[in-house]
C-alpha cells in the first residue's frame, strides 16, 4: 500500500508521463500539420491522407497515458 | 538531414512546391506536344493548369500570343503565390532569387523607353514574377525619364547603376552598361542574402555561383564567337563565381581562338559539358542550352535532399521556368514550320 508520500511522487510521475509526452507530439505535428496544410491547399483530396499523418504522432500521448495509469492504479 | 535550416516556414513551403512540383509537365507530355498544331497545344495545356490564364486572355489574345501571355502568367502567379506564402529568411531569399524577374523587367522598360515603344506595348512583354508589385513597375513604366525609372527601381530593390553608367548612355544611347552594373549587382544581392551558414543553404549558395560562372562562360564565348577584342571584356565579369576566377576569364579571353579559350576552361566543373558542344559547330543557342541543361541538371540532382530548406521551392522554380520555356519554344518551332527532331533538340529535356 502507497504513502501519502509515495502517492504524491506517483502522481507527479503520472503527470509528468502525460505532460511530456504531449509536448513531445506537439513538437513532432507541429511541422507535420504545417506540411499537411501546404499539401491541402495544392491539393485538397489529400486532405485524408494528411489528416493520418498529422495525427501519427498522437500515439506518443496514448503511451503516456498507458503509463500514467498504470502508474496510478497498478502501482 | 531534417534539420532546419535558419527561420521560416520549410515545412509548409516544402509541402505546397512539392505538390506543384508534381503537376508539372512530364516529357511525354511535350512528346505528345510535338506532335501537335499551335490551337491543340493551347488546348493541351488548358487541361493542365493553365485553364484561367488561357480564359482570362482568350478574348484579348489568340494563337501563339495567347499561349506565351498565359504561360508567362501562370508562372507569375505561382511565384507570386510562393513569395507571399513565405516567411523570415526563407522569404528573404526567395525574394532575393525572384529580384531576376525585376531586373528583366526593368531591362524591358528601359529597352522599350529607349525605342520609344508606347507604356502599353512595354506592358505585354513584362513578367510580373519578381518582389516588385504591379503598382511598382507601373511607376517605373511612367517615370519621365530612364534616370527616374532607375531611381525608383533603387528604391525598391536596392539595386543602382553608376554615374558613368548612365552617362554613358546619355552619350551614346546604349544601356549594355547599365545593364552589365545591374546584372553584377543582382547577383551580389542574392550572395548576400543567402546568409544561413548550414548545408542546404550553402547548396543553394553554391548553385548561385556556379550560374555566375555560366553566365560568364557564357560573355567569353560570346566574345569569341563574334571576333570581339577580349581586351573589352573585363567590364562585363560578374564576380562571386564559384570556379571562374577573374584571372581565368582573363586568360580565357585573352586566348586567339575559341578552342584556345575553352582549354583555359579546362578546370572547371562545368568544361565536361562543354566539350561536347565543341565537338559541334559552337554557336550561341547551343552555348546557352548547354548551359540551361547543366543548370537544371545541378537543380534536380538536388531536388530530393533537404526538404526542410530552401532547395525544394528554388528547385521548382528553376523546373517551372523551364516547363514554360520548353511549351514556348514547341508552340513557336511548330509556328515556324520546324521538324520534330529540330524541336526535340532544342528542348533541354
Amino acid at each position: 500500500m502507497a504513502t501519502a508520500g509515495t502517492e504524491g511522487l506517483i502522481a507527479i510521475g503520472a503527470g509528468l508521463a502525460v505532460g511530456l509526452a504531449g509536448l513531445g507530439s506537439g513538437l513532432a505535428e507541429k511541422d507535420i500539420g504545417a506540411a499537411a496544410v501546404g499539401a491541402i491547399t495544392e491539393n485538397p483530396s489529400l486532405f485524408g491522407r494528411a489528416m493520418i499523418f498529422t495525427v501519427l504522432p498522437e500515439t506518443i500521448v496514448i503511451f503516456g497515458l498507458v503509463i500514467a495509469i498504470m502508474a496510478i492504479f497498478v502501482m | 538531414m531534417f534539420k532546419r535550416s535558419g527561420t521560416g516556414n520549410y515545412a509548409y513551403m516544402s509541402a505546397r512546391v512539392k505538390a506543384k512540383t508534381s503537376k508539372l509537365l512530364k516529357e511525354e507530355d511535350y512528346n505528345k506536344m510535338l506532335m501537335m498544331s499551335v490551337p491543340e497545344i493551347s488546348h493541351y495545356i488548358s487541361e493542365a493548369g493553365y485553364s484561367k490564364e488561357m480564359n482570362d486572355l482568350g478574348t484579348r489574345h489568340a494563337g501563339i500570343d495567347l499561349l506565351e501571355y498565359a504561360t508567362y502568367m501562370n508562372m507569375s502567379k505561382q511565384f507570386r503565390s510562393i513569395l507571399e506564402s513565405a516567411n523570415g529568411e526563407l522569404k528573404t531569399m526567395i525574394a532575393a532569387y525572384l529580384t531576376k524577374w525585376d531586373f528583366e523587367n526593368l531591362k524591358v522598360v528601359l529597352r522599350g523607353k529607349n525605342y520609344g515603344l508606347t507604356p502599353d506595348m512595354i506592358r505585354e512583354d513584362l513578367v510580373i514574377a519578381g518582389s516588385l508589385k504591379e503598382d511598382d513597375i507601373e511607376r517605373i513604366i511612367s517615370a519621365p525619364s530612364i534616370e527616374d525609372a532607375l531611381a525608383i527601381f533603387k528604391s525598391k530593390t536596392g539595386l543602382s547603376v553608376s554615374d558613368e553608367a548612365i552617362h554613358l548612355y546619355k552619350e551614346e544611347n546604349v544601356l549594355t552598361r547599365i545593364e552589365d552594373e545591374l546584372s553584377i549587382g543582382y547577383y551580389k544581392s542574392v550572395l548576400d542574402s543567402i546568409t544561413g551558414k548550414d548545408r542546404a543553404t550553402n547548396i543553394f549558395r553554391t548553385y548561385i555561383k556556379y550560374v555566375i560562372d555560366l553566365k560568364n562562360i557564357e560573355t567569353i564565348m560570346k566574345f569569341k564567337m563574334e571576333n570581339v577584342d577580349g581586351s573589352l571584356a573585363a567590364d562585363f565579369f560578374i564576380p562571386g563565381g564559384a570556379q571562374l576566377t577573374d584571372k581565368i576569364f582573363a586568360q580565357a579571353n585573352a586566348a586567339p581562338t575559341i578552342e584556345a579559350a575553352f582549354n583555359e576552361l579546362q578546370s572547371l566543373k562545368v568544361f565536361e559539358e562543354l566539350k561536347t558542344m565543341l565537338s559541334q559547330t559552337p554557336n550561341i543557342s547551343l552555348l546557352i542550352l548547354t548551359m540551361e541543361r547543366f543548370r537544371l541538371k545541378m537543380a534536380i540532382q538536388v531536388s530530393h535532399t533537404y526538404p526542410l530548406s530552401v532547395l525544394p521551392v528554388v528547385v521548382y522554380m528553376i523546373m517551372k521556368e523551364d516547363e514554360v520555356k520548353k511549351i514556348r519554344t514547341i508552340a513557336h518551332g511548330i509556328n515556324s514550320g520546324l521538324d520534330r527532331d529540330t524541336i526535340k533538340n532544342l528542348l533541354v529535356i
